[in-house]
């Protein structure tokens, strides 16, 4: 029987043309054309933005090792200290926005209550809530505190831009385990809580790592609210890379650049391992 | 028969642990900590719109309509048209773009080339915004790759502008967007399943014939929802503009930020903000609306 529907279904125009194929993958090639025509562009031996470059060499990757370990004096601050607080931002708000998504997606899935649709449509507010009016009024919100955050600040924004990506991924897990196994362990006396800790939560671990991934990534790689919320000493690696060619584009910025697109090609790339095709949610 | 008096025990059991918390008790407390960042969101809009109603220099005591009615001046209402014509036209643009990369996605059965098309579609998504509009500005710059390409083929003798004007913005929107366009359409196409078209293929229909009378109609409602979201997306883009139109391309969100960090003026920074979130909230209602009436329609019909 599958056998014949397999042998059928090749024969069957419903298969994906070889037109079809070609053309999304020329489209995908335009797609990631920006981050392609980057990674070349920094390995230009030429100073200009010319493409294609007309000589080849690695003397940009040279300049911006050199900025590295000896930052400039005119830079406010060092790239060192800008990864330094990118990367205590990161794992700040996966850690937070993980912490908060698992018992959230645990109500979002297995409970029925009153105003389950409004939590619903909330926990998706944040994908389409205009980032620059959330990156003002959260400077509106801090502004107006009597006392003055700084990381802080960052990283509770980061959250609740990271928070819809945890939950649907955690939702998502939560759902393929189905119920049984968590009333099979209340049955053998473990309490609700003890059930979700040490039964539900440890069945859904890859769910919740493709969150934390997520979550990561777009605090990582986040710049629109951070813009709005940074201050001279505390600023991530985009904002830096932005207050260095505010003025003329120095392709500098280029080599950190490839650097950080590596760093989110190999998170996307354990991203699908950890969930399979098709299962990252948004 | 046992079996059955030991899960009323633990019923009984599970009853008396929850102390007779309510199931909505319950569910808001294990909801609480994340409501507490949306909290924050949410009181920071309504601070946006207090601030909105307020006069410069006595934000939070005036009260005036002077921002808005500032949003009526030529300037601004030209900034609102043009934020929406790009918007619309970046969804519809990337609309058709996504739509053969979908069906291809849905399609496909090997899991590499199934990984290497989801990575290519979530790379544009996730990348930093700011370094992909670098990448744009080597493509589009004078002396860049789209220019030579021009040329090369014979199509224009001398250079043409493509930065710093609207034609480099609507490219820079449509390619950071589409990703929010591909997956809403994938997951639909996915739906349909593959026996629709076996029949439609069976009565005598054309691969191109399944394609558009069988495939498109049925995930319609994906395709609306990633029209929808492209829209959202682009009205509030602000890197894009920022680095792509320089000024000359004064998008709603570019004009937020402008009035905050030279002029100063909260009023009117929070005044075109609440236009962006009216906008898009409006969007999203209709394409909800519209979505569902359709899968009423459907269900009705099956």
């Amino acid at each position: 029987m599958s056998v014949l529907s397999k042998k059928r279904m090749a024969l069957l125009p419903g298969d994906t043309g070889k037109f079809a194929g070609i053309l999304s993958g020329f489209i995908l090639l335009l797609a990631v054309l920006p981050i392609l025509t980057m990674i070349v562009m920094s390995f230009s031996g030429a100073s200009n933005l010319d493409f294609p470059p007309s000589s080849y060499s690695l003397q940009w990757y040279k300049a911006a090792w050199h900025t590295f370990v000896a930052p400039d004096a005119s830079d406010v601050l060092s790239l060192g200290q800008a990864m330094a607080t990118s990367l205590l931002v990161s794992c700040l708000t996966m850690i937070f926005a993980t912490l908060i998504a698992v018992p959230a997606a645990y109500a979002l899935t297995r409970c029925e209550f009153r105003g389950k649709a409004v939590a619903l449509q909330l926990m998706s507010l944040p994908l389409v809530f205009p980032m620059v009016v959330l990156g003002l009024a959260l400077l509106l919100v801090f502004d107006s505190l009597p006392f003055h955050l700084t990381t802080s600040r960052l990283v509770i924004a980061h959250v609740i831009l990271a928070l819809p990506f945890v939950v649907k991924n955690c939702t998502a897990a939560m759902l393929s385990i189905g119920s049984e196994v968590e009333e099979a362990a209340r049955m053998l006396g473990a309490s609700p809580l003890r059930a979700i800790v040490d039964v539900v939560v440890p069945l859904m671990k890859s769910g919740i790592l493709a969150g934390m991934l997520l979550a990561f990534i777009v605090s990582f790689n986040e710049f629109t609210v951070t813009y709005f919320l940074y201050t001279i000493d505390v600023m991530t690696v985009p904002i830096w890379m932005y207050s260095r060619t505010v003025s003329s584009l120095d392709p500098t910025v280029f080599s950190f650049a490839v650097l950080i697109v590596l760093i989110d090609f190999v998170l996307i790339w354990a991203l699908e391992k950890l969930v399979g095709e098709g299962g990252v949610s948004f | 028969m046992e079996h059955q008096s030991l899960t009323q025990t633990a019923g009984v059991i599970h009853a008396r642990r929850s102390h007779g918390v309510s199931p909505t008790a319950r569910a808001w407390l294990f909801l609480s900590p994340s409501m507490l960042f949306l909290g924050v969101l949410i009181a920071a809009s309504l601070l946006v719109l207090r601030m909105s109603v307020g006069t410069k220099g006595a934000e939070w005591t005036g009260f005036s309509l002077a921002s808005y009615a500032q949003l009526l001046e030529p300037y601004y209402l030209k900034s609102l048209l043009l934020t929406l014509r790009l918007a619309l036209i970046s969804a519809a643009i990337a609309v058709v773009l996504a739509i053969p990369v979908a069906y291809t996605m849905s399609r496909l059965t090997s899991p590499f080339l199934r990984r290497i098309f989801l990575a290519a579609v979530l790379l544009p998504l996730l990348v930093n915004l700011l370094l992909q509009s670098y990448g744009w500005l080597v493509i589009l710059g004078p002396g860049g790759m789209l220019n030579q390409t021009l040329m090369g083929l014979g199509l224009i003798k001398r250079p043409i502008m493509l930065l710093y004007n609207q034609n480099g913005v609507l490219m820079g929107l449509v390619q950071t967007a589409f990703p929010l366009a591909v997956l809403p359409i994938a997951s639909a196409m996915r739906g349909v399943a593959r026996t629709y078209e076996e029949a439609a293929a069976t009565l005598g229909a054309s691969r191109f014939q399944v394609f558009r009378q069988v495939v498109l109609p049925m995930s319609l409602p994906g395709i609306i929802t990633g029209a929808t979201l492209v829209f959202a997306y682009n009205a509030s883009s602000f890197v894009v503009p920022l680095l792509l139109g320089g000024r000359r391309v004064p998008m709603l969100a570019v004009m937020v930020h402008d009035q905050i960090a030279p002029l100063m003026n909260w009023p009117a920074a929070s005044a075109a903000g609440v236009v962006l979130i009216v906008t898009t909230l409006a969007i999203m209602t209709l394409s909800e609306y519209i979505t569902g009436r359709r899968r009423r329609l459907l269900e009705a019909s099956q």
